[in-house]
């Protein structure tokens, strides 16, 4: 990866509408070859920065580059170079698949090329409005990586699928990053982001929260390791007395532990030492989706 | 192919599949023109069609009812759908340069315009009372061409402001009767009342179809209808220039 090269840079951010601030001094910056998420609650202001990245939206001030030029300035030198992935956006209904497909290739050996790879020759003559939610987010990353693009946005693009479908989305978006071009990844799918993401940056109201890969947002804002169990013993404190055990709580016979990941093997090993080799331990390591409850939590705290 | 040729060609197949379009655009001129010549005959005696064959008077009135199909239904109702459903923004962030779609919104309109047009005179050639003589030639196609350019212009302007194709559908249902009943292609203009013809005058069709129609059958040069058909091309230009900038700032 080459890190000295930022494929997408954003500084200074601002846009509003009316009286709304929706992105207040963004700052990011995407480096060649990576997979970069957006995170955030609805009205985080995802969408808008990314539409502005894409030249749809002007902003109210800052900068934002794209493969060094300004989106919507020097519109003509991005084309074919960005594909997009947009939120909310459909094709004409009577729009057969292989038309789509034609009309936004720029060449019929691309558009042959492209119904091959993304499996769509089977739809070619199926309109859009009888597709499923699936195939449509087939065709829109088809037509989003037509021209071979160097730079991808794709604005929730596993929405209203199912986990399989989903999972079939996600192997396909490493192939497009392995064959060379870096993506932004809008989401509010945790797990989609822990699974893709090499970086991700956390937006609430408009600003950057955190940035950084997801290992280190977990490991900076996650909660910890959770160990869960049940036990008949009156007594777990010596749970608590575990090197790196940061909680231990019992609700009955339920047992919580949480602390960091290596109290795992302490736990087990104090089980066995007790007598309770065979109680099963159920263990949830820390997630981005913690982290994230961390972040959001404290943003809230602070305003 | 360049980015306007691949569009032109979809967009003509999508127009082709919406049976609103063929309905209004073709059918309807077609099958009305031929039932009011039945009805009214060919007697050039009647001075509510100005001493013309009404036959004759309606085929020349009828190119100004496509056109008002074209800018008041097929156009307006493609427009505010594609911003409805967010096909302007894909087509933007595709690169497809700017000017490109309302272009091939006049090249689909001027085609479905001629095709249209070639029906109408064939039905009135071989199921009506013929088509009648150019009067004078160079006026009459200057009128039809700045007419199909107008109500193009109208359609693509009143597609920037409907905010669905539901609704463009329905208020251009509403303006296309009555424009099609007062402006020439309903009863003879004699029959009108004196407010339905003030109405008519202050109606674009009125002025798109006289442009056209005094020149052909020799009743008026159409010259101060003309005037008027360029300012309404004009306008509307003007008016979907001017908001095109403003739907693309909020794509």
């Amino acid at each position: 990866m080459n890190t000295h090269q930022p494929v997408l840079t954003i500084q200074g951010l601002q846009k509003r509408y009316g009286q709304a601030t929706v992105v207040d001094d963004l700052n990011l910056r995407v480096e060649q070859g990576e997979i970069f998420g957006i995170l955030g609650t609805n009205g985080a202001g995802k969408t808008t920065s990314v539409e502005c990245a894409q030249g749809l939206r002007k902003p109210d001030a800052g900068t934002v580059r794209v493969l060094g030029h300004d989106p919507i300035a020097e519109r003509s030198a991005l084309r074919g170079r960005v594909g997009s992935q947009l939120q909310d956006s459909q094709l004409p209904d009577r729009l057969r698949v292989g038309e789509a497909i034609r009309l936004f290739a720029d060449t019929s050996t691309q558009a042959d090329r492209a119904l091959e790879r993304w499996k769509l020759k089977p739809l070619a003559r199926a309109p859009f409005g009888s597709l499923s939610g699936g195939q449509r987010q087939r065709l829109f990353l088809a037509l989003a990586l037509l021209n071979n693009p160097e730079l991808v946005f794709l604005d929730e693009l596993t929405q209203g699928l199912d986990p399989d479908a989903r999972r079939s989305v996600w192997k396909l978006i490493h192939e497009v990053r392995d064959a060379g071009a870096t993506i932004v990844l809008v989401t509010h799918f945790m797990e989609e982001a822990e699974a893709l993401c090499d970086r991700v940056t956390v937006m609430s109201q408009g600003r950057a929260l955190a940035t950084g890969t997801p290992d280190e947002l977990i490991d900076t804002y996650g909660v910890g390791t959770r160990v869960r169990f049940t036990s008949t013993a009156l007594d777990v404190e010596w749970c608590s007395r575990i090197p790196g055990v940061v909680q231990a709580t019992q609700s009955g016979s339920d047992v919580e532990v949480v602390g960091a990941p290596t109290i795992v093997a302490r736990l087990g090993h104090g089980l066995v030492e007790r007598g309770m080799g065979d109680v099963p331990l159920r263990v949830a390591p820390s997630s981005l989706e913690d982290a994230l409850q961390t972040i959001l939590s404290a943003e809230e705290v602070a305003a | 192919m360049s980015v306007l040729l691949r569009l032109y060609r979809s967009e003509m197949r999508l127009f082709l599949r919406e049976s609103q379009v063929l309905v209004f655009v073709i059918g309807f001129p077609v099958i009305t023109v031929l039932v009011l010549g039945g009805v009214f005959g060919t007697d050039t005696n009647d001075s509510g069609f100005e001493f013309i064959n009404p036959s004759h008077f309606y085929v020349a009135a009828y190119f100004g009812v496509v056109l008002s199909a074209i800018g008041l239904l097929m156009v307006p109702v493609r427009v505010a759908g594609y911003r409805e459903q967010g096909v302007l923004r894909r087509y933007d962030t595709a690169g497809f340069p700017r000017w490109v779609f309302p272009t091939v919104q006049y090249l689909c309109g001027v085609t479905f315009a001629l095709v249209s047009f070639g029906v109408l005179l064939l039905a009135a050639q071989f199921g009506g009372d013929g088509v009648p003589e150019l009067s004078d030639a160079p006026a009459t196609l200057l009128g039809i061409a700045l007419g199909t350019l107008a109500f193009v212009s109208l359609g693509v302007a009143l597609g920037m402001f409907y905010p669905s194709a539901r609704a463009a559908s329905g208020f251009g249902l509403t303006l296309f009767f009555p424009m099609f009943l007062l402006a020439g292609g309903g009863p003879p203009p004699e029959a009108l009342t004196d407010t339905m013809r003030s109405i008519a005058a202050w109606m674009p069709l009125t002025h798109v179809i006289r442009a056209a129609q005094e020149p052909w059958l020799d009743i008026g040069d159409g010259q101060d209808h003309l005037v008027k058909v360029v300012g309404i091309l004009v306008i509307s230009t003007v008016v979907w220039l001017v908001r095109s900038r403003q739907v693309s700032r909020a794509l």
